[in-house]
Protein backbone atom coordinates (compact mmCIF):
# COMPACT_ATOMS: atom_id res chain seq x y z
CA UNK A 1 0.00 0.00 0.00
CA UNK A 2 3.00 2.28 0.14
CA UNK A 3 2.66 2.88 -3.56
CA UNK A 4 -0.32 5.14 -4.14
CA UNK A 5 -1.09 3.56 -7.47
CA UNK A 6 -0.13 -0.07 -7.17
CA UNK A 7 -0.75 -2.19 -10.19
CA UNK A 8 -2.28 -5.51 -9.25
CA UNK A 9 -1.40 -6.98 -12.63
CA UNK A 10 2.25 -6.80 -11.63
CA UNK A 11 3.16 -10.01 -9.94
CA UNK A 12 5.19 -8.61 -7.04
CA UNK A 13 2.36 -6.19 -6.20
CA UNK A 14 -0.18 -8.96 -6.35
CA UNK A 15 1.98 -11.25 -4.24
CA UNK A 16 2.39 -8.60 -1.60
CA UNK A 17 -1.30 -7.86 -1.60
CA UNK A 18 -1.99 -11.56 -1.29
CA UNK A 19 0.40 -12.09 1.59
CA UNK A 20 -0.98 -9.07 3.44
CA UNK A 21 -4.61 -10.00 3.16
CA UNK A 22 -4.97 -13.74 2.79
CA UNK A 23 -5.19 -14.47 6.51
CA UNK A 24 -7.79 -11.78 7.17
CA UNK A 25 -9.78 -12.83 4.14
CA UNK A 26 -9.66 -16.43 5.25
CA UNK A 27 -10.84 -15.45 8.76
CA UNK A 28 -13.66 -13.49 7.25
CA UNK A 29 -14.75 -16.44 5.13
CA UNK A 30 -14.32 -18.76 8.08
CA UNK A 31 -16.64 -16.75 10.34
CA UNK A 32 -19.21 -16.90 7.63
CA UNK A 33 -19.08 -20.53 6.61
CA UNK A 34 -17.51 -22.01 9.73
CA UNK A 35 -15.42 -24.45 7.76
CA UNK A 36 -11.70 -24.29 7.27
CA UNK A 37 -11.45 -26.01 3.87
CA UNK A 38 -14.39 -24.16 2.40
CA UNK A 39 -13.06 -20.86 3.71
CA UNK A 40 -9.68 -21.25 2.04
CA UNK A 41 -11.36 -22.40 -1.17
CA UNK A 42 -13.55 -19.31 -1.28
CA UNK A 43 -10.61 -17.06 -0.60
CA UNK A 44 -8.41 -18.64 -3.25
CA UNK A 45 -11.17 -18.36 -5.80
CA UNK A 46 -11.71 -14.75 -4.90
CA UNK A 47 -8.01 -14.02 -5.36
CA UNK A 48 -8.01 -15.73 -8.73
CA UNK A 49 -10.95 -13.57 -9.70
CA UNK A 50 -9.11 -10.49 -8.52
CA UNK A 51 -6.10 -11.51 -10.62
CA UNK A 52 -8.28 -11.99 -13.67
CA UNK A 53 -9.73 -8.54 -13.19
CA UNK A 54 -6.53 -6.92 -12.01
CA UNK A 55 -6.69 -4.27 -14.71
CA UNK A 56 -10.22 -3.24 -13.83
CA UNK A 57 -9.88 -3.09 -10.06
CA UNK A 58 -8.39 0.02 -8.53
CA UNK A 59 -5.73 -0.82 -5.99
CA UNK A 60 -7.43 1.20 -3.26
CA UNK A 61 -10.62 -0.78 -3.77
CA UNK A 62 -8.95 -4.16 -4.08
CA UNK A 63 -9.55 -5.17 -0.49
CA UNK A 64 -13.24 -4.40 -0.54
CA UNK A 65 -13.47 -6.09 -3.94
CA UNK A 66 -11.95 -9.17 -2.38
CA UNK A 67 -14.33 -9.15 0.58
CA UNK A 68 -17.34 -8.64 -1.66
CA UNK A 69 -16.21 -11.47 -3.93
CA UNK A 70 -15.79 -13.84 -1.00
CA UNK A 71 -19.25 -12.87 0.13
CA UNK A 72 -20.81 -13.47 -3.29
CA UNK A 73 -18.99 -16.71 -3.74
CA UNK A 74 -20.21 -17.85 -0.38
CA UNK A 75 -23.79 -17.02 -1.30
CA UNK A 76 -23.43 -18.69 -4.67
CA UNK A 77 -21.79 -21.89 -3.52
CA UNK A 78 -24.79 -24.14 -3.51
CA UNK A 79 -23.88 -26.74 -0.97
CA UNK A 80 -22.29 -25.53 2.21
CA UNK A 81 -20.24 -27.86 4.25
CA UNK A 82 -21.01 -28.44 7.87
CA UNK A 83 -20.08 -25.69 10.27
CA UNK A 84 -17.31 -26.98 12.52
CA UNK A 85 -15.88 -24.73 15.16
CA UNK A 86 -13.32 -25.51 17.82
CA UNK A 87 -11.74 -23.75 20.71
CA UNK A 88 -8.10 -22.83 20.62
CA UNK A 89 -5.88 -25.34 22.43
CA UNK A 90 -5.18 -23.27 25.50
CA UNK A 91 -8.46 -21.63 26.30
CA UNK A 92 -8.36 -20.37 29.88
CA UNK A 93 -11.37 -20.86 32.10
CA UNK A 94 -13.18 -17.67 32.99
CA UNK A 95 -12.15 -18.15 36.59
CA UNK A 96 -8.53 -19.21 36.32
CA UNK A 97 -8.06 -19.85 40.03
CA UNK A 98 -10.97 -22.14 40.49
CA UNK A 99 -9.79 -25.70 40.07
CA UNK A 100 -12.89 -27.26 41.61
CA UNK A 101 -13.69 -30.27 39.40
CA UNK A 102 -17.38 -29.52 39.52
CA UNK A 103 -16.77 -25.99 38.26
CA UNK A 104 -14.51 -27.26 35.47
CA UNK A 105 -17.09 -29.78 34.38
CA UNK A 106 -19.80 -27.15 34.31
CA UNK A 107 -17.60 -24.83 32.32
CA UNK A 108 -16.76 -27.51 29.76
CA UNK A 109 -20.42 -28.20 29.34
CA UNK A 110 -21.07 -24.51 28.88
CA UNK A 111 -18.31 -24.27 26.28
CA UNK A 112 -19.63 -27.19 24.27
CA UNK A 113 -23.14 -25.79 24.30
CA UNK A 114 -21.88 -22.36 23.26
CA UNK A 115 -19.97 -23.78 20.33
CA UNK A 116 -23.05 -25.59 19.12
CA UNK A 117 -25.12 -22.45 19.49
CA UNK A 118 -22.65 -20.40 17.46
CA UNK A 119 -22.61 -23.07 14.78
CA UNK A 120 -26.39 -22.72 14.59
CA UNK A 121 -26.35 -18.97 14.01
CA UNK A 122 -27.01 -17.67 10.51
CA UNK A 123 -23.87 -16.83 8.52
CA UNK A 124 -24.41 -13.08 8.92
CA UNK A 125 -25.00 -13.34 12.64
CA UNK A 126 -21.99 -15.57 13.12
CA UNK A 127 -19.82 -13.32 11.02
CA UNK A 128 -20.63 -10.22 13.03
CA UNK A 129 -20.47 -12.01 16.34
CA UNK A 130 -17.07 -13.62 15.66
CA UNK A 131 -15.56 -10.50 14.12
CA UNK A 132 -16.48 -8.79 17.35
CA UNK A 133 -15.37 -11.59 19.65
CA UNK A 134 -12.29 -13.04 17.98
CA UNK A 135 -10.90 -9.97 16.29
CA UNK A 136 -12.21 -7.57 18.91
CA UNK A 137 -13.64 -5.31 16.26
CA UNK A 138 -16.15 -2.60 17.11
CA UNK A 139 -19.51 -2.48 15.39
CA UNK A 140 -18.40 0.60 13.45
CA UNK A 141 -15.34 -1.22 12.07
CA UNK A 142 -17.35 -4.30 11.17
CA UNK A 143 -19.90 -2.14 9.36
CA UNK A 144 -17.11 -0.51 7.34
CA UNK A 145 -15.57 -3.82 6.49
CA UNK A 146 -18.81 -5.42 5.37
CA UNK A 147 -19.99 -2.26 3.71
CA UNK A 148 -23.27 -2.16 5.64
CA UNK A 149 -24.67 0.29 8.18
CA UNK A 150 -23.77 0.10 11.84
CA UNK A 151 -27.45 -0.44 12.57
CA UNK A 152 -27.41 -3.63 10.53
CA UNK A 153 -24.39 -4.89 12.41
CA UNK A 154 -26.07 -4.14 15.73
CA UNK A 155 -29.19 -5.91 14.56
CA UNK A 156 -27.23 -9.07 13.68
CA UNK A 157 -25.26 -8.90 16.91
CA UNK A 158 -28.37 -8.45 18.99
CA UNK A 159 -30.10 -11.37 17.28
CA UNK A 160 -27.01 -13.52 17.76
CA UNK A 161 -26.82 -12.67 21.47
CA UNK A 162 -30.50 -13.45 21.95
CA UNK A 163 -30.12 -16.86 20.32
CA UNK A 164 -27.02 -17.68 22.29
CA UNK A 165 -28.61 -16.54 25.55
CA UNK A 166 -31.66 -18.68 24.84
CA UNK A 167 -29.46 -21.79 24.81
CA UNK A 168 -28.74 -21.28 28.48
CA UNK A 169 -32.25 -20.56 29.65
CA UNK A 170 -32.36 -23.45 32.04
CA UNK A 171 -29.15 -22.65 33.82
CA UNK B 1 -33.15 -9.73 26.84
CA UNK B 2 -33.61 -6.80 29.20
CA UNK B 3 -31.29 -3.84 28.88
CA UNK B 4 -30.44 -4.91 25.30
CA UNK B 5 -28.75 -1.61 24.56
CA UNK B 6 -26.42 -1.98 27.54
CA UNK B 7 -25.44 -5.48 26.64
CA UNK B 8 -24.69 -4.50 23.06
CA UNK B 9 -22.58 -1.64 24.32
CA UNK B 10 -20.75 -3.88 26.71
CA UNK B 11 -19.85 -6.29 23.88
CA UNK B 12 -18.65 -3.28 21.94
CA UNK B 13 -16.33 -2.42 24.84
CA UNK B 14 -18.24 0.78 25.41
CA UNK B 15 -20.49 -0.03 28.34
CA UNK B 16 -19.28 -0.37 31.88
CA UNK B 17 -19.51 -3.46 34.04
CA UNK B 18 -22.35 -1.83 35.98
CA UNK B 19 -24.38 -1.40 32.82
CA UNK B 20 -24.14 -5.10 32.19
CA UNK B 21 -25.39 -5.75 35.66
CA UNK B 22 -24.61 -8.50 38.10
CA UNK B 23 -27.46 -10.90 37.68
CA UNK B 24 -27.56 -14.38 36.14
CA UNK B 25 -28.00 -12.91 32.68
CA UNK B 26 -24.91 -10.82 33.05
CA UNK B 27 -22.83 -13.81 34.17
CA UNK B 28 -23.96 -15.84 31.18
CA UNK B 29 -23.09 -13.04 28.78
CA UNK B 30 -19.70 -12.69 30.39
CA UNK B 31 -19.08 -16.36 29.81
CA UNK B 32 -20.33 -16.16 26.22
CA UNK B 33 -18.08 -13.20 25.58
CA UNK B 34 -15.09 -14.89 27.17
CA UNK B 35 -15.29 -18.33 25.62
CA UNK B 36 -16.39 -17.18 22.17
CA UNK B 37 -13.29 -15.06 21.88
CA UNK B 38 -11.22 -18.23 22.22
CA UNK B 39 -12.62 -19.96 19.19
CA UNK B 40 -9.82 -21.25 17.04
CA UNK B 41 -9.27 -19.63 13.67
CA UNK B 42 -7.47 -21.74 11.07
CA UNK B 43 -4.05 -20.38 10.26
CA UNK B 44 -3.37 -20.02 6.55
CA UNK B 45 -0.03 -21.33 5.39
CA UNK B 46 0.56 -18.25 3.30
CA UNK B 47 3.47 -19.59 1.32
CA UNK B 48 1.88 -22.81 0.16
CA UNK B 49 -1.43 -21.05 -0.44
CA UNK B 50 0.36 -18.52 -2.63
CA UNK B 51 2.12 -21.28 -4.51
CA UNK B 52 -1.20 -22.99 -4.98
CA UNK B 53 -2.85 -19.87 -6.34
CA UNK B 54 0.07 -19.37 -8.72
CA UNK B 55 -0.76 -22.63 -10.46
CA UNK B 56 -4.37 -21.52 -10.73
CA UNK B 57 -3.58 -18.06 -12.04
CA UNK B 58 -1.10 -19.54 -14.48
CA UNK B 59 -3.94 -21.49 -16.00
CA UNK B 60 -6.10 -18.42 -16.06
CA UNK B 61 -3.39 -16.45 -17.79
CA UNK B 62 -3.15 -18.98 -20.56
CA UNK B 63 -6.79 -18.54 -21.45
CA UNK B 64 -6.89 -14.79 -21.05
CA UNK B 65 -8.69 -13.59 -24.14
CA UNK B 66 -7.98 -10.52 -26.14
CA UNK B 67 -10.81 -9.67 -28.44
CA UNK B 68 -9.99 -8.90 -32.04
CA UNK B 69 -12.06 -6.48 -33.98
CA UNK B 70 -11.84 -7.55 -37.58
CA UNK B 71 -14.30 -7.29 -40.37
CA UNK B 72 -16.17 -10.29 -41.63
CA UNK B 73 -14.26 -10.12 -44.88
CA UNK B 74 -11.03 -10.48 -43.05
CA UNK B 75 -12.32 -13.38 -41.07
CA UNK B 76 -13.43 -15.20 -44.20
CA UNK B 77 -10.11 -14.56 -45.89
CA UNK B 78 -8.21 -15.80 -42.85
CA UNK B 79 -10.41 -18.87 -42.64
CA UNK B 80 -9.75 -19.64 -46.29
CA UNK B 81 -6.01 -19.29 -45.83
CA UNK B 82 -6.07 -21.52 -42.79
CA UNK B 83 -7.97 -24.20 -44.66
CA UNK B 84 -5.60 -24.00 -47.62
CA UNK B 85 -2.53 -24.04 -45.46
CA UNK B 86 -3.78 -26.97 -43.44
CA UNK B 87 -4.61 -28.84 -46.60
CA UNK B 88 -1.20 -28.09 -48.03
CA UNK B 89 0.59 -29.28 -44.95
CA UNK B 90 -1.37 -32.48 -44.57
CA UNK B 91 -1.01 -33.32 -48.25
CA UNK B 92 2.49 -32.24 -49.06
CA UNK B 93 4.49 -31.66 -45.95
CA UNK B 94 5.36 -35.16 -45.00
CA UNK B 95 8.87 -34.48 -43.81
CA UNK B 96 9.43 -35.63 -40.30
CA UNK B 97 12.37 -34.30 -38.30
CA UNK B 98 13.94 -35.08 -34.99
CA UNK B 99 16.45 -32.95 -33.21
CA UNK B 100 18.52 -33.22 -30.07
CA UNK B 101 20.18 -30.56 -27.95
CA UNK B 102 23.42 -30.75 -26.12
CA UNK B 103 23.52 -33.59 -23.59
CA UNK B 104 20.37 -35.15 -25.00
CA UNK B 105 19.78 -38.39 -26.89
CA UNK B 106 16.52 -39.65 -28.30
CA UNK B 107 15.37 -42.98 -29.56
CA UNK B 108 12.60 -43.49 -32.08
CA UNK B 109 11.27 -45.88 -34.68
CA UNK B 110 11.02 -45.24 -38.39
CA UNK B 111 7.81 -46.15 -40.25
CA UNK B 112 9.20 -49.62 -41.03
CA UNK B 113 10.14 -50.19 -37.38
CA UNK B 114 13.83 -49.61 -38.01
CA UNK B 115 15.30 -48.07 -34.91
CA UNK B 116 17.24 -44.86 -34.63
CA UNK B 117 19.07 -43.44 -31.65
CA UNK B 118 20.14 -39.87 -32.11
CA UNK B 119 23.15 -38.65 -30.16
CA UNK B 120 23.51 -35.18 -28.68
CA UNK B 121 23.31 -32.04 -30.81
CA UNK B 122 22.19 -33.86 -33.95
CA UNK B 123 19.25 -33.79 -36.29
CA UNK B 124 17.64 -36.18 -38.68
CA UNK B 125 14.84 -35.85 -41.21
CA UNK B 126 13.06 -38.11 -43.65
CA UNK B 127 9.96 -38.32 -45.76
CA UNK B 128 7.21 -40.23 -44.05
CA UNK B 129 5.11 -40.58 -47.15
CA UNK B 130 7.60 -42.14 -49.48
CA UNK B 131 9.40 -44.14 -46.82
CA UNK B 132 8.06 -47.43 -48.15
CA UNK B 133 9.58 -46.87 -51.57
CA UNK B 134 12.64 -44.98 -50.58
CA UNK B 135 14.33 -45.32 -47.24
CA UNK B 136 16.41 -42.15 -47.37
CA UNK B 137 17.21 -39.96 -44.46
CA UNK B 138 19.35 -36.96 -43.88
CA UNK B 139 21.63 -36.86 -40.90
CA UNK B 140 23.50 -34.07 -39.29
CA UNK B 141 25.54 -35.31 -36.37
CA UNK B 142 25.65 -38.80 -34.95
CA UNK B 143 23.15 -41.62 -34.89
CA UNK B 144 22.96 -45.35 -34.44
CA UNK B 145 20.74 -47.38 -36.74
CA UNK B 146 19.20 -50.78 -36.42
CA UNK B 147 17.70 -51.36 -39.82
CA UNK B 148 14.86 -53.73 -40.62
CA UNK B 149 15.34 -55.79 -43.74
CA UNK B 150 13.84 -54.27 -46.86
CA UNK B 151 14.62 -51.71 -49.52
CA UNK B 152 17.94 -49.97 -49.65
CA UNK B 153 18.41 -47.85 -46.56
CA UNK B 154 20.40 -44.69 -47.17
CA UNK B 155 21.82 -42.22 -44.73
CA UNK B 156 22.78 -39.00 -46.45
CA UNK B 157 25.21 -36.65 -44.76
CA UNK B 158 27.01 -33.61 -46.07
CA UNK B 159 30.22 -35.66 -46.24
CA UNK B 160 29.13 -39.00 -47.55
CA UNK B 161 26.40 -41.53 -48.07
CA UNK B 162 25.92 -44.77 -46.19
CA UNK B 163 23.84 -47.52 -47.71
CA UNK B 164 22.68 -50.79 -46.27
CA UNK B 165 20.05 -53.45 -46.66
CA UNK B 166 19.49 -54.52 -43.12
CA UNK B 167 22.04 -54.13 -40.41
CA UNK B 168 23.23 -52.15 -37.44
CA UNK B 169 25.56 -49.27 -37.81
CA UNK B 170 26.60 -45.93 -36.43
CA UNK B 171 27.17 -42.78 -38.45
CA UNK B 172 29.02 -39.83 -37.05
CA UNK B 173 29.28 -36.71 -39.13
CA UNK B 174 30.79 -33.67 -37.47
CA UNK B 175 32.99 -30.81 -38.62
CA UNK B 176 36.02 -32.31 -40.39
CA UNK B 177 35.04 -35.71 -39.12
CA UNK B 178 33.09 -38.54 -40.70
CA UNK B 179 32.92 -42.02 -39.28
CA UNK B 180 30.88 -45.13 -39.93
CA UNK B 181 30.92 -48.15 -37.67
CA UNK B 182 29.36 -51.39 -38.79
CA UNK B 183 27.99 -53.52 -35.98
CA UNK B 184 26.14 -56.11 -38.02
CA UNK B 185 25.66 -57.01 -41.67
CA UNK B 186 27.25 -55.10 -44.48
CA UNK B 187 27.40 -51.33 -44.97
CA UNK B 188 28.26 -49.52 -48.17
CA UNK B 189 29.86 -46.11 -47.74
CA UNK B 190 30.11 -43.67 -50.63
CA UNK B 191 32.61 -40.96 -50.11
CA UNK B 192 33.97 -38.55 -52.66
CA UNK B 193 32.78 -40.66 -55.60
CA UNK B 194 34.34 -43.86 -54.37
CA UNK B 195 32.51 -46.65 -52.67
CA UNK B 196 33.63 -49.19 -50.16
CA UNK B 197 32.04 -51.95 -48.22
CA UNK B 198 32.25 -52.32 -44.51
CA UNK B 199 31.67 -55.62 -42.78
CA UNK B 200 30.96 -56.32 -39.15
CA UNK B 201 33.49 -54.86 -36.75
CA UNK B 202 34.95 -52.49 -39.33
CA UNK B 203 35.21 -48.73 -39.18
CA UNK B 204 35.46 -46.16 -41.90
CA UNK B 205 36.81 -42.82 -40.81
CA UNK B 206 37.70 -39.57 -42.55
CA UNK B 207 39.50 -36.92 -40.58
CA UNK B 208 40.16 -33.53 -42.15
CA UNK B 209 39.32 -35.02 -45.54
CA UNK B 210 41.85 -37.84 -45.16
CA UNK B 211 40.87 -41.47 -44.67
CA UNK B 212 42.48 -42.96 -41.61
CA UNK B 213 43.04 -46.58 -40.72
CA UNK B 214 41.24 -47.84 -37.72
CA UNK B 215 41.69 -51.24 -36.18
CA UNK B 216 38.67 -53.50 -35.81
CA UNK B 217 36.53 -53.19 -32.76
CA UNK B 218 34.62 -55.79 -30.84
CA UNK B 219 31.68 -54.07 -29.26
CA UNK B 220 28.10 -54.94 -30.17
CA UNK B 221 26.71 -51.43 -30.07
CA UNK B 222 28.13 -47.93 -29.78
CA UNK B 223 29.25 -46.97 -26.29
CA UNK B 224 27.27 -43.75 -26.36
CA UNK B 225 24.08 -45.80 -26.19
CA UNK B 226 25.17 -46.72 -22.67
CA UNK B 227 26.07 -43.15 -21.75
CA UNK B 228 29.69 -43.33 -22.66
CA UNK B 229 31.72 -41.94 -25.54
CA UNK B 230 34.55 -44.10 -26.72
CA UNK B 231 37.43 -43.24 -29.02
CA UNK B 232 40.10 -45.14 -30.79
CA UNK B 233 42.96 -43.05 -32.13
CA UNK B 234 40.76 -40.05 -32.66
CA UNK B 235 42.14 -36.50 -32.95
CA UNK B 236 41.88 -34.80 -29.59
CA UNK B 237 39.83 -31.88 -30.89
CA UNK B 238 37.04 -34.25 -31.92
CA UNK B 239 37.09 -35.76 -28.44
CA UNK B 240 36.74 -32.27 -27.00
CA UNK B 241 33.93 -31.45 -29.44
CA UNK B 242 32.10 -34.60 -28.40
CA UNK B 243 32.57 -33.69 -24.77
CA UNK B 244 31.01 -30.29 -25.40
CA UNK B 245 28.05 -31.99 -27.05
CA UNK B 246 27.45 -34.29 -24.12
CA UNK B 247 27.88 -31.73 -21.37
CA UNK B 248 26.70 -28.19 -21.60
CA UNK B 249 30.24 -26.87 -21.21
CA UNK B 250 32.66 -24.89 -23.32
CA UNK B 251 36.23 -26.09 -23.41
CA UNK B 252 39.20 -23.87 -24.02
CA UNK B 253 42.54 -25.50 -24.72
CA UNK B 254 45.82 -23.90 -23.72
CA UNK B 255 49.02 -25.17 -25.27
CA UNK B 256 47.45 -28.48 -26.14
CA UNK B 257 48.08 -30.34 -29.38
CA UNK B 258 44.61 -30.61 -30.88
CA UNK B 259 45.60 -33.23 -33.39
CA UNK B 260 47.23 -35.77 -31.12
CA UNK B 261 45.38 -39.04 -31.14
CA UNK B 262 43.31 -40.12 -28.21
CA UNK B 263 42.20 -43.59 -27.28
CA UNK B 264 39.84 -43.95 -24.39
CA UNK B 265 36.36 -43.11 -23.28
CA UNK B 266 34.39 -40.84 -21.03
CA UNK B 267 31.12 -41.18 -19.18
CA UNK B 268 28.12 -38.92 -19.84
CA UNK B 269 26.97 -39.05 -16.27
CA UNK B 270 29.61 -37.16 -14.38
CA UNK B 271 31.51 -34.24 -15.80
CA UNK B 272 34.41 -34.50 -13.37
CA UNK B 273 35.02 -38.16 -14.02
CA UNK B 274 34.65 -37.50 -17.71
CA UNK B 275 37.11 -34.62 -17.63
CA UNK B 276 39.61 -36.71 -15.76
CA UNK B 277 39.35 -39.53 -18.28
CA UNK B 278 40.12 -37.24 -21.18
CA UNK B 279 42.89 -35.20 -19.54
CA UNK B 280 44.96 -37.45 -17.29
CA UNK B 281 46.02 -39.95 -20.02
CA UNK B 282 47.50 -37.06 -21.98
CA UNK B 283 49.05 -35.49 -18.90
CA UNK B 284 46.72 -32.56 -19.08
CA UNK B 285 44.86 -30.82 -16.32
CA UNK B 286 41.66 -28.81 -16.21
CA UNK B 287 39.91 -26.03 -14.37
CA UNK B 288 36.12 -25.60 -14.27
CA UNK B 289 34.82 -22.08 -14.16
CA UNK B 290 31.04 -22.04 -14.41
CA UNK B 291 30.16 -23.11 -17.94
CA UNK B 292 33.73 -22.91 -19.11
CA UNK B 293 36.51 -25.41 -18.73
CA UNK B 294 40.14 -24.70 -19.36
CA UNK B 295 42.30 -27.65 -20.35
CA UNK B 296 46.01 -27.04 -20.06
CA UNK B 297 49.33 -28.79 -20.05
CA UNK B 298 50.16 -30.02 -16.62
CA UNK B 299 53.54 -28.63 -15.62
CA UNK B 300 53.64 -29.94 -12.10
CA UNK B 301 56.58 -31.32 -10.20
Amino acid sequence: METPKGNLCKEPTFNEFYTTHVQAASNFAFYKCGNQAEALDLVQEAFVKLWENCAKVDFSKAKSYLWTTVNHMFLNSVRHQKVVLNYAKETPYIDRDNQNPEFLLEEDEFKAKLLEAIEDLTPSQREVFLLNRIEGKKYREIADELDVSQKTVEKHMSAALKLLRAKFDNI
Amino acid sequence: MQNEKNILNWFNREGSQEDLGADKDARIFEKIAHYASHIDVPKVDVESALANIKTRTAQVEKVKVRRLHVSRYYKMAVAAIVVLALGYFTLFNTTKSYQTDIAQTIHFNLPDQSEVTLNANSSISFNKKSWKEQRDLELNGEAYFKVEKGQKFTVITSQGKVQVLGTQFNVKERDDYFEVHCYEGLVAVSYNGSQLQLSKGKTFRIVNGQPSDVTDFGTLAPEWLSDESSFKEVPYKEVIAEFERQFDLKIEMKQVDENQLFTGSFTHNNKNTALKSITIPLQLSYKIDGKNVIVYKYEGN
